[in-house]
């Protein structure tokens, strides 16, 4: 009987189970439905978003709710004002939408508020500050528009729900807004303006003016360009992509100040940590590749060549056994998304979806 | 056995628990609050037992969200207060947050009063009429606040929604005038009455001089007795005293009624009160005046217009490999013709055609860029240089790009320009050495290109204001023609108009929208039949968005704004197909040529006045459904655009490329089609 209970404990381990991920193609106006069954990865179904047949509305950010049961997609272009779209998980129809601010991009959902946080990146317009769009998704009204810095991307909540982190690109600034009162509660300089004065003055001997000048330069472009903030799931700290320093910024949450920086290849751009809290993962937009870093092993890394160019998103599995990542290719190349096993450390699996893959979100996983 | 009996209830009972239905409770319920007053609610969650427990958190909203709208209740998320700013029934919804993060949440509708009325004021234009005469009668209305709204006459849509809200009454104070039960005025009596309204007890009052109607008789004279349909026939009433002596400045009221000479068809048309009066079906028709109980008619004779041609398409260019966008023709240096086209959610290609036999259309050259989508092309007037529009670049810097097409046979690129325009361009301009290109759809920037190597920008065209949204630029005479969907077209003097506008200092001098909100190209046209200039208006509307298992629905029409006097456009005239949208089109000597998407390319008939439903009109020269078994969609037409050119029709289809038509001066030949017809 012993063997026998031992025989089945096996089997249910070793039984191989399938893997659900969205994933939105921006240049193509299409969501794919990904299934990876731990061997191969197929597009389950490709489905068109969007409402005008003659135009690229771009779904740029793709989250689901923590109940599974619907997803949103956000459209960053309409007149001139994007939308977020509700859909049903269990047919992938739209049920509701809302209009948000100028090119809304990345979100999610706090397990606490029920609310939806999404960056409006308003990535082409002026550089001026942009907002967060709270919307409610039960009704779908956005209820509040909260005013950031210039350029934010990546927004996404604390674990318990209850802080909003997203970083501004241009001003390069970290902002965190109380889930609740909605209301930013601090906000972080990303910028290395020390190490950045000191190896200029070493340089060259500059005069008040320049320094002034150069000054005034810091604040309209920053050169850390953060574009994705992702906070760990047990510790007080949160990891920054510092897409235009080429390095991942470590900040102490708890005493809100950059703690370390950590170099990495060429334009790091979304950044995600395994539930588990031991790996963190990267893109690095500009040169195709996805960096791996062991929280628990000293920051030991690895780089994965990704299939195609223009590295984007990441959605890791609730049992952080794999990262799913969307590449965007160039031009009329197909949009791909490589599954990298997180105990192998290597890619093991990748599927075309439509152009311009970019949100990802993963949904679940079945027996 | 008895402890798992046990365990079980106990298990049921704290499932029980757990399932029952908490509801939110609120002070909120059934609130009225005054304009300006500010309520603190008391909300807490309530299960089916009446069981209370407190909100960690609750957040409040107002459901119309952010926008202005929304402005009706604001919101404090700080103190949890609500603040009432504008009449009538509001939604508010509270989100408990409760413990353990469980959210509940509830819509709450809180009336705020109608601030009171002040004032009532009823107006006339002329406070004199005749007996037989309907009263025009403006309501203003002014309340506690002094927001003051008026009700138009011609407004009963309007004015039914707010009569439904205040209590009523209108009378005439003596039987010189007759109110019906649907509030209309008549002026029966001879004499001098009062009309008083009353809005919730709030009275005012007008004088209303009923006169004997001076005219004994009318005549009605017209410039046209036998027209065709679509015709304008201007209709001038005289009104003429007992003496025979023509009474001037009369208020005069046209009708008319008709019969089709098609049994099964139903006449129609337009009159307006100035006398212009259009006939939509051939037919007979009765054009009335009426002066008080006097009246006269006068029977005009509306024939088909007998427009309809032979229209055929001669060649075709197949792009079936992927979407088609829009297109130009040109005549190039060596005097040959050629086209470019775009290619629309794919790899950033445009191809080049040589079309100098049109029946003979071959694809000669191609261009790849960094894009997914060449939405616009176009080539300037001597043939040298083509400037396409790019969206979806890996590195999103977008912008445009400048080809050298003095040999379409070997076409390169000069250079790239993303400057400002890395939003993506959708669509762009080429007006003496100038390109407008527009940016993220918001506004335009205007690119000089005289060393096409080195482009630079020159100038900066947006409307200001919160949200604005762009689609097209157009330009002729130095007027650049902006579409900004629901803000409609903007005039702009880039050289040509009369404001002191360049292209380093565009200027806005005219401006005209409409409600739809759908305005997406703009095509300035003076009719060489009347000398009026009309900005032909089109929408961009597919009403059930996109349809992933075929064809999508188009809808949207051609709005014709006379535009003769810059500070007074009127919409006269609509081309509108059933069940087809517009897109882009081409109006050349008084002829439109239109692509309808799904309705295929349109030849209509738009010389003289133009007045009312053109479709109706029977205006239609000829159409062509392009379609191919091997288009990228097999089989369904979707027509980008069309461009008259040197006599044949060529267009841009979003599923086959590129193709050309011709309108012969034949008639169709239906005696085969319909051999049971006369």
């Amino acid at each position: 009987m012993r063997f026998f209970l031992v025989v089945i404990f096996f089997c249910i381990q070793i039984q191989a189970q399938d893997y659900y991920v969205y994933v939105a193609a921006e240049s193509d106006d299409t969501v794919s439905l990904i299934k990876f069954n731990e061997t191969e990865t197929k597009e389950v179904d490709r489905f068109e978003v969007g409402y005008l047949p003659t135009e690229i509305e771009g779904p740029h950010g793709i989250t689901v709710d923590p109940n599974g049961k619907f997803w949103y997609l956000s459209l960053a272009h309409g007149n001139p004002f994007g939308k977020l779209i509700k859909y049903s998980t269990k047919n992938n129809k739209p049920i509701d939408q809302t209009t948000l601010g100028l090119f809304p991009a990345s979100m999610q959902i706090s397990s606490v508020t029920g609310l939806l946080y999404c960056v409006n990146f308003n990535l082409h317009g002026d550089m001026k500050p942009s907002s967060v769009s709270v919307v409610d998704p039960e009704t779908m009204t956005e209820i509040k528009r909260i005013k950031i810095g210039t350029m934010p991307h990546g927004s996404r909540l604390s674990y318990d729900g209850l802080k909003q982190y997203s970083v501004s690109m241009m001003s390069s600034e970290l902002y965190e807004i109380d889930a609740i009162s909605l209301k930013v509660s601090r906000k972080l300089s990303l910028d290395n303006k020390m190490s950045m004065d000191a190896s200029m003055n070493k340089k060259m001997k500059m005069d008040e003016s320049m320094k002034k000048k150069m000054k005034m330069n810091e604040m309209s472009h920053s050169k850390v360009k953060p574009t994705w903030v992702i906070p760990h799931p047990s510790k007080n700290i949160a990891y920054v992509a510092g897409n235009g320093s080429n390095e991942i910024i470590e900040v102490d949450l708890k005493n809100w100040k950059i703690t370390n920086r950590i170099s990495t290849g060429k334009g790091p751009y979304n950044v995600e940590i395994s539930p588990d809290g031991k790996f963190l993962v990267a893109t690095l937009k500009s040169e195709g590749t996805t960096a791996i870093w062991d929280l628990k092993n000293d920051f030991k890394s690895k780089i994965i060549k990704n299939t195609t160019s223009v590295t984007h998103g990441i959605a890791i599995s609730s049992d952080s056994k794999y990262a799913f990542v969307s590449v965007e290719g160039i031009g009329g190349e197909p949009g791909v998304v490589d599954v990298i096993s997180l105990k192998k450390l290597e890619k093991i699996s990748s599927v075309n979806i439509g152009k311009q893959a970019g949100g990802i979100a993963f949904w679940k996983i079945e027996n | 056995m008895k402890k798992t009996i046990l365990t079980l209830f106990f298990s049921c009972f704290i499932l029980t628990l757990y399932s029952q239905n908490k509801t939110i409770i609120s002070d909120l319920d059934g609130l009225t609050l005054n304009i300006g007053e500010t309520f603190t609610p008391n909300t807490y969650v309530s299960n089916s037992d009446g069981l209370k427990s407190n909100c960690s958190n609750i957040i409040y909203y107002n459901k119309k969200g952010v926008f202005s709208s929304a402005t009706s209740i604001s919101v404090d998320t700080e103190n949890g207060s609500i603040k009432a700013n504008d009449p009538g029934t509001h939604e508010v919804v509270a989100i408990c947050i409760g413990e353990g993060g469980k959210r509940h949440s509830r819509t709450f509708e809180v009336f705020v009063n109608y601030p009171k009325i002040k004032k009532v004021t009823l107006k006339l234009d002329d406070n004199s009429t005749y007996i037989g005469n309907y009263i025009p009668l403006i309501y203003e209305i002014t309340d506690e606040l002094n927001v003051t709204r008026t009700i138009d006459y011609w407004s009963t849509d309007i004015a039914s929604k707010y009569f439904s809200k205040v209590s009523f009454s209108i009378k005439a104070l003596n039987d010189k005038i007759n109110i019906d039960n649907s509030n209309n005025i008549l002026a029966v009596k001879n004499g001098i009455s009062t009309i008083e309204a009353d809005f919730d007890g709030i009275k005012g009052s007008i004088n209303v001089n009923v006169l004997k109607n001076p005219t004994s008789k009318i005549e009605l004279v017209s410039n046209n007795e036998n027209a065709k349909t679509g015709d304008v026939i201007q209709f001038k009433a005289l009104a003429y005293d007992k003496k025979g002596k023509v009474i001037e400045n009369i208020p005069v009221e046209f009708s008319f009624t008709g019969k089709s000479f098609d049994k099964s068809n139903t006449a129609s048309g337009l009159i307006l009160q100035d006398g212009r009066f259009v006939g939509d079906v051939a037919g007979k028709y009765v054009v009335s005046a009426r002066i008080g109980n006097i009246s006269a008619s006068k029977v005009v004779n509306i024939f088909k217009r007998n427009v309809k041609r032979e229209m055929n398409t001669v060649g075709t260019g197949l792009v079936n490999d992927k979407h088609t966008s829009d297109f130009w023709v040109f005549e190039g240096v060596d005097g040959n013709d050629y086209a470019v086209t775009g290619t629309w959610g794919a790899d950033g290609t445009s191809y080049f055609w040589d079309v100098t036999e049109p029946s003979n259309i071959k694809k000669i050259d191609s261009v790849q860029v960094d894009a997914r989508t060449v939405n616009d092309v176009k080539v300037s007037s001597d043939g040298k240089i083509c400037v396409i529009s790019r969206e979806g670049a890996s590195n999103r810097k977008n912008g445009i790009i400048i080809i050298d097409v003095s040999n379409p046979y070997d076409v390169s690129i000069i250079s790239e320009y993303t400057k400002n325009l890395t939003g993506g361009v959708h669509n762009i301009f080429i007006y003496q050495n100038h390109v407008y290109a527009l940016s993220n759809g918001e506004r335009y920037y205007i690119i000089n290109i005289e060393d096409p190597k080195n482009p630079y920008e020159v100038g900066m065209f947006e409307i200001g204001k919160e949200g604005q949204s762009i689609h097209d630029v157009w330009i002729e005479n130095g007027i650049a023609y902006s579409s900004n969907w629901r803000d409609g077209v903007y005039l702009v003097d880039v050289g040509g108009g009369s404001v002191g506008g360049s292209p380093s200092n565009p200027v806005a001098f005219g401006n005209y929208s409409y409600d739809s909100g759908a305005h997406h190209a703009t095509y300035p046209f003076k009719s060489k039949s009347t000398g009026k200039f009309y900005t032909v208006l089109g929408d961009e509307i597919f009403p059930k968005g996109v349809n992933a298992s075929g064809p999508s629905e188009t809808a949207g029409f051609l709005h014709f704004v006379d535009f003769t006097d810059l500070n007074n456009p009127k919409e006269v005239a609509r081309y509108e197909v059933p069940s087809h949208g517009s897109h882009n089109y081409w109006i050349e000597d008084d002829v439109l040529y239109v692509a309808m998407y799904t309705g295929g390319v349109r030849v209509v008939d738009i010389s003289g006045d133009l007045l009312g439903d053109l479709y109706k009109q029977d205006r239609e020269i000829g159409y062509i459904l392009p379609s191919s078994p091997n288009g990228y969609i097999p089989n369904d037409t979707m027509v980008w655009g069309a461009q008259l050119y040197k006599g044949h029709v060529f267009y841009s289809d979003f599923n086959t490329g590129i193709g050309a038509a011709k309108v012969d001066s034949i008639k169709p030949d239906n005696s085969k089609a319909n051999k049971h017809l006369d």
